[in-house]
């Protein structure tokens, strides 16, 4: 075996500036196509989410087409009351989204304080929330929204993500914590209290971005987890009747018959593909959140 | 305590020799593949301690993972030989006889041993799957060569079999790596860094116990390190290492009784001794390479060369010194140590 | 210059885990007394687990102590409330061994340095454009270009560089003393002189006193040659004295299998005349009876196992030990 190595001309490494956040996002998700589709795919439903409701008038139009197929007209079929499915896949994005969102966003402000105030003071303070902690975890969430929703009836998307949010922080804690029991051992932790620096400093300038990855994965995939609880909750009649939402539709469809006469079918599996593809999006987002907050894997 | 300059009584039909040969390993990177190791020619000679010498970036690691044909992926090797008697050329052998080699007659022993020991079993475990990955089938005499070993390094073996990784200390994880290396009777060794994470007293028990295990029996023993203090103690040549390439080689005690490298005396000198003026000491300007910042063209350690930097000469910008043989067994790779001759 | 460190008979002891009824005590540090002037230099040695690393955590305010006084410039800490302690550990700053985890891997050094010097301006009533006219005060300190070092991430740079900026960091607060646990181990051997060098000069150019910890003598004496050394055993000091008597002439048996363990560079230097065959822990428990190494040491005797000997002086010399049997014997290596 005799192979010479060809060593290419390497170039200096200049080092850059301080990028903007927006900039690494940029580069980093081009380093991947899959990341780019993941990005695109929800950047579509963020703007179908925003923009899409105000394309329709408040009701719908009601054909005589009832349950039909996809066709020129209606690109997913109808309902039955042959509305629009396309119409009302985006109208019931709105909800959907901005529910599951605001949920995330609860799960992941609650979950990261608590878990780095517990993880960074320990003692008493640790103790006390991690008993609250376990109480959340202890919740049956499911079971509590159903009865919820006898005295309750969520009419904004910002209750329902309220709601959701509250019950759903418990792991996040405990993982949080746990990651910040290791995080303070490290020597630049030590040496920040020894230099005198702030809890407050340390808690958000060193610790935080250092589990940020973490953060920001669960952000996304808690916005997945959440639209899943609420399509279930739909399905299954509990909350308000409200045509143009995602997981009504799904009961409003299996209720309608066309699990068993197949007519209509596109009424049934557009939400569920609107999911699924939201879903993928999501996680082939997520591939870049590690690389997005760690300067180590930014490397031209 | 053993010395460097105690020869071993070995039979050398046993002790098989080694030869390196224009060995070139490379690593994938985002800029191409790059030589983390660069046309080695090394002999281990039957029956010696060849000790290799290198700071990080060296390539030093990956010379010893070379040996075993073990050089993971982003990194391949590209180019060379390395000749066992009685194997042939370790780099052309088949997966199946690649994987008998290894443990059965080339022993290694892992840098920081208790990275290498399964937490999750115990000693005696681990050593009996060993024996079966290499079917090896009277078992109670594999347990009973172990337990010879393990005592032969001062540890009682019927307890060290039954413990766990966590339950011994360094000094002892150290002292199993090795009997495991050992147990399938290897007749050639290799040590990465084996006393890193060690304080000085297990330090010294464990070179100790190299220069005996070696010697009784009858190994050809390659120990790769940072630490020149290890060479000196243990190994009768010593090979230095410097982005890739071997600069310098020869007896121990010459090498460091009159350094001729630049780099080798550098080194040497930035040793803080405990004896004599402490400023006899100086710091080596500049810092090692890394897989990216090795020149590409000309003498690798120019820029922190003293030599170089009173003169700078043509060729070590231009060419890759090749080694050169300066007498008494020993190779210099220099430019200006070669002119001097 | 300010300054003086000493500490006075400190124990720290650590309840091991494990069994809940019966807790069982580890004695990391069982009275230890040391004195470091300010200015000066004093070593710490010994294997691991011996308390060298406790002592230097309660030096720099990172660990609490059980019993004993710690002096800073003559002021008692532990007669102190907690956060009137807080300014006399500032003044003590601790640089690890790992220069990697010493440093946040998602900041810049800029930003690194910014935080403590914005607390420091604030404290000592400085403007704002004192920050960064002091940044680069303390980089050039540390012998750093602070262009190149600035804008870069730990990871970018060299593991003697990283290190140096934690040298630089802990200079932002203008200490007094310096307390450094085997803070060149990590780095490449070509290297570690560098950061001994700059260790030894910020002595003169700054007037911090270094405590250096660790086991490896030779970088002990680079830093220290005119301090003082502590040989520290399981948690006792069994000799100290000058840095340069203790290694040329040690008394105490410990000391000098230590000593005798490191490696001789053959060709360079011969083993020393009375160089001995070290003996190692290999059993777990260790009787906590008479002398702490009497299960360990070549000279011992019924004595030994029986009574602890004290810390005492050996007359004239400076070094004290606390052995029944001292005798100075030559290990280290020679010159060849």
């Amino acid at each position: 075996m005799s192979t010479t190595v060809e060593v290419p001309v390497v170039k200096p490494v200049v080092p850059a500036r301080r990028t903007k956040f927006l900039t690494n996002l940029w580069k980093v998700l081009r380093r991947k196509p899959s990341r780019m589709i993941g990005a695109f795919i929800v950047a579509l439903f963020v703007v179908m989410g925003v923009i899409g409701p105000w394309l329709y008038p408040d009701n719908l139009p009601k054909s005589a087409d009832l349950l039909a197929g996809p066709s020129l007209s209606h690109l997913l079929g109808t309902d039955f009351e042959g509305a629009d499915v396309l119409a009302e896949l985006v109208i019931g994005s709105r909800y959907v989204l901005t529910a599951a969102a605001v949920a995330a966003l609860v799960t992941v402000v609650v979950g990261v304080a608590v878990g780095l105030y517990a993880g960074y003071r320990r003692g008493r303070p640790d103790s006390a929330l991690m008993r609250i902690t376990d109480f959340v975890l202890t919740i049956p969430g499911f079971p509590l929204l159903l009865v919820l929703t006898t005295v309750w009836k969520f009419d904004s998307a910002l209750q329902m993500g309220l709601v959701l949010g509250l019950t759903g922080w418990g792991g996040l804690a405990r993982s949080v914590r746990s990651q910040t029991l290791s995080l303070r051992e490290r020597g630049f932790v030590e040496a920040a209290r020894g230099l005198g620096l702030s809890t407050p400093h340390i808690v958000s300038r060193e610790l935080l971005p250092n589990i940020a990855p973490y953060v920001a994965m669960n952000l996304l995939i808690g916005v997945t987890t959440f639209i899943y609880s609420q399509v279930g909750l739909f399905y299954l009649g509990v909350l308000p009747y409200n045509s143009t939402n995602w997981g009504v539709m799904i009961q409003l469809a299996v209720n309608n018959g066309v699990t068993q006469t197949g007519a209509g079918l596109s009424y049934l599996m557009a939400p569920l593909v609107a999911i699924l593809l939201l879903t993928l999006g999501v996680v082939l987002l997520v591939d870049a959140m590690d690389e997005v907050f760690n300067p180590r894997l930014r490397e031209d | 305590m053993t010395t460097a300059t105690e020869s071993s009584t070995v039979d050398e039909r046993t002790s098989p020799g080694v030869r390196i040969r224009d060995l070139t390993v490379a690593y994938r990177t985002p800029a191409g593949e790059l030589p983390a190791v660069s046309g080695i020619n090394l002999d281990l000679a039957p029956g010696s301690i060849t000790g290799l010498v290198g700071e990080s970036g060296s390539g030093k690691s990956t010379m010893a993972l070379a040996m075993l044909n073990a050089v993971q992926q982003p990194g391949r090797i590209t180019g060379g030989a390395i000749e066992i008697d009685g194997l042939g050329d370790v780099l052309s052998l088949s997966p199946k006889q690649i994987r008998a080699v290894r443990g059965g007659s080339i022993g290694y022993v892992f840098q920081a041993a208790q990275n290498s020991l399964n937490p999750l079993k115990t000693v005696g475990k681990q050593l009996l799957d060993l024996g079966r990955s290499h079917g090896v089938e009277d078992r109670r005499a594999l347990v009973r060569q172990a337990r010879e070993l393990l005592s032969r390094m001062g540890l009682s073996g019927e307890r060290v079999l039954d413990s766990y990784q966590h339950e011994l200390s360094g000094g002892m994880r150290q002292r199993v790596g090795i009997m495991l290396a050992l147990v399938l009777n290897a007749h050639v060794l290799v040590l990465d860094e084996p006393t890193t994470a060690l304080d000085m007293i297990s330090q010294a028990n464990i070179l100790s116990i190299i220069s005996d295990v070696h010697a009784e029996r009858g190994l050809t023993t390659l120990v790769v390190t940072h630490d020149i203090g290890v060479v000196a103690e243990v190994a009768d040549r010593v090979a230095v290492m410097y982005g890739g390439r071997l600069v310098e080689q020869g007896p121990t005690v010459d090498v460091l009784r009159t350094p001729s490298h630049p780099y080798t005396k550098g080194l040497i000198t930035a040793i803080p001794r405990l004896t004599g003026d402490p400023d006899v000491a100086r710091p080596l300007p500049g810092r090692p390479p890394t897989l990216g910042t090795i020149p590409r063209k000309g003498c690798v350690f120019r820029e922190r060369c003293a030599v170089y930097a009173a003169g700078a000469r043509e060729d070590c910008e231009t060419l890759d010194p090749p080694a050169h043989d300066v007498g008494g067994g020993r190779l210099v790779a220099c430019h200006a140590v070669e002119g001097e001759q | 210059m300010s300054g003086e460190i000493e500490g006075v008979g400190i124990v720290k002891t650590y309840q091991a885990r494990g069994d809940v009824l019966k807790g069982q005590a580890v004695q990391a540090l069982r009275g230890v007394d040391f004195r470091i002037p300010a200015g000066g230099a004093a070593s710490f040695i010994g294997e691991s687990g011996c308390g060298k690393t406790t002592l230097g955590r309660i030096l720099a305010g990172l660990e609490t102590y059980d019993s004993g006084q710690l002096r800073v410039d003559g002021v008692d800490l532990s007669a102190l409330r907690p956060r009137k302690r807080e300014p006399y550990f500032r003044r003590i700053q601790m640089i690890h061994q790992d220069p990697y985890s010493a440093l946040n891997p998602t900041r810049t050094v800029d930003a690194i340095l910014t935080d403590p010097l914005t607390l420091r301006a604030k404290q000592t009533g400085r403007p704002k454009s004192w920050i960064a006219e002091r940044q680069r005060e303390v980089l050039s300190l540390v012998g750093l270009e602070p262009d190149y070092v600035l804008p870069r991430y730990p990871h970018q740079l060299s593991g003697g560089m990283r290190q140096r900026v934690v040298i630089a960091r802990a200079l932002t607060v203008d200490p007094d003393a310096l307390v450094a646990d085997e803070a060149v181990s990590m780095i490449d051997v070509s290297l570690r002189l560098g950061i001994l060098k700059l260790l030894r000069e910020l002595r003169e150019t700054v007037g911090v006193s270094v405590l250096f910890i660790t086991h490896d003598v030779a970088t002990a004496r680079y830093i220290g040659s005119d301090g003082e050394l502590y040989v520290i055993y399981r948690g006792q000091i069994i000799e100290h004295g000058p840095t340069e008597t203790v290694i040329a002439d040690p008394v105490h048996p410990y000391t000098q299998c230590l000593l005798s363990a490191i490696p001789v560079l053959h060709g360079l230097e011969r083993p020393g005349p009375d160089r001995l065959v070290p003996t190692e822990p290999l059993a777990d428990s260790q009787s906590d009876t008479g002398c702490l190494f009497a299960a360990r040491c070549p000279f011992v005797t019924d004595r030994c196992r029986t009574e602890r000997p004290e810390l005492g002086h050996d007359g004239g010399t400076g070094q004290e030990h606390a052995c029944f049997h001292p005798e100075r014997r030559h290990v280290v290596a020679v010159s060849a």
